[in-house]
């Protein structure tokens, strides 16, 4: 089967062609994907690894199920939430909360720990605002990490992924008033943590 | 001026949150993660222990030589009772006499080894290629003699029946 382009095609397009067996379909699905589940994994258990394998996990999960998705939902809806599940168990079975993103707290020497560092996709800035970005950004990814777990999964979908709170609550599984509630105190929470940024 | 629902001194921190980069995992994730997809996988191969015929197509010999005696006594019993019923119905029916019948149930019974002789007679005289040009319309020359001999016997069979009931009616 040759490979089709699927650049105007919308994910329920895409999910069809994958239902139908097209590998190609998949791999769009990945390419797609791959980067929004990862970062919210890896924003979740701060450990690139651990981020690598749920996120794996979760496609396989999402992949394999595909002929269970109803088109009336939301495709990154549903993977997210198959994600957010996915590591939310992980965290429930083992407590990972601090780390750099400079590489995995478990590197005992500088090359594991380069190994297993972060590779952040440019945005086009200049070098100093390249930097000053970095800094900024990684203040903001030590204030994510010291949230709760599930206050980080609210407020990286509301801020990140631009969800709205009913999409949240559909992909967290908690009620509407709790995700407004989560949100809230992880605002709260994050101007305590980065006092200087007002 | 954007909307928001959140107070004005969350504002530059929600800018920031936006400006988080993605981060990218390794660059072979897309394989691995397909590589463990069910349905684009080849189907999965039948341990050849589990399926004899499997065996057979990959030349499984141990198994086929296991089952070769039981097989040969098996079809030469068979081939016995066969030439001895068709013996009993010419005797019955056509009468027959016994040194014919001998040798109709000998040629029977030996029919595959005379062929495989004649074979190897016939490819040192004629040469492989001839024989197996004629090996290829065996088969449909085979099915062409089964229905003379069968056409032959029952004419042979309406022959003497009718000549029995004419002999009756005569007498």
């Amino acid at each position: 089967m040759p490979a089709r382009s699927y650049t105007d095609v919308s994910d329920q397009q895409v999910v069809v062609f994958a239902q139908e067996g097209r590998e190609d379909a998949y791999r769009e699905l990945i390419t797609r994907y791959e980067r929004p589940v990862f970062s919210l994994i890896f924003r979740m258990v701060r450990d690139k690894e651990t981020a690598e394998d749920l996120s794996q996990e979760t496609f396989i999960k999402v992949l394999n199920n595909i002929d269970r998705y109803r088109p009336e939902f939301k495709f990154s809806s549903w993977l997210f939430k198959i994600a957010n599940n996915i590591t939310i168990d992980h965290l429930r079975r083992r407590q990972v909360d601090t780390i750099s993103i400079e590489g995995s707290p478990n590197a005992i020497t500088a090359e594991s720990a380069r190994a297993t560092a972060i590779t952040v996709t440019s945005g086009g800035e200049s070098p100093l605002e390249e930097l000053e970005s970095r800094e900024i950004g990684a203040e903001i990814e030590k204030a994510i990490a010291k949230l709760r777990p599930e206050y980080r999964a609210c407020i990286i979908l509301r801020h990140v992924e631009d969800y709205s709170y009913d999409e949240i609550a559909e992909i967290v599984k908690l009620p509407l008033g709790t995700v407004k509630t989560y949100i809230h105190r992880a605002r709260q929470e994050l101007r305590q943590y980065l006092g200087d940024l007002r | 001026m954007i909307e928001h629902d959140f107070d004005e001194e969350f504002v530059p921190i929600a800018a920031e949150l936006q400006r988080l980069p993605y981060l990218s995992p390794s660059r072979d994730f897309a394989d691995r993660v397909i590589a463990r997809i069910d349905r684009l996988q080849p189907a999965q191969v039948v341990p050849v222990s589990a399926s004899r015929h499997l065996e057979l197509h990959q030349g499984g010999h141990q198994a086929v030589a296991r089952r070769r005696p039981v097989g040969l006594i098996r079809a030469t019993g068979r081939a016995t009772v066969g030439v001895a019923l068709i013996a009993a119905a010419a005797f019955m029916f056509f009468e027959i006499d016994v040194l014919t019948a001998i040798l109709s149930a000998a040629v029977a019974q030996y029919a595959f080894t005379i062929a495989a002789v004649g074979t190897q007679i016939g490819a040192l005289v004629l040469g492989t290629e001839t024989i197996a040009y004629l090996q290829a319309g065996a088969a449909q020359a085979a099915l062409l003699y089964l229905v003379l001999a069968a056409g032959l016997i029952t004419g042979y069979a309406g022959i003497r029946t009718a000549a029995q009931i004419a002999k009756r009616k005569a007498a």
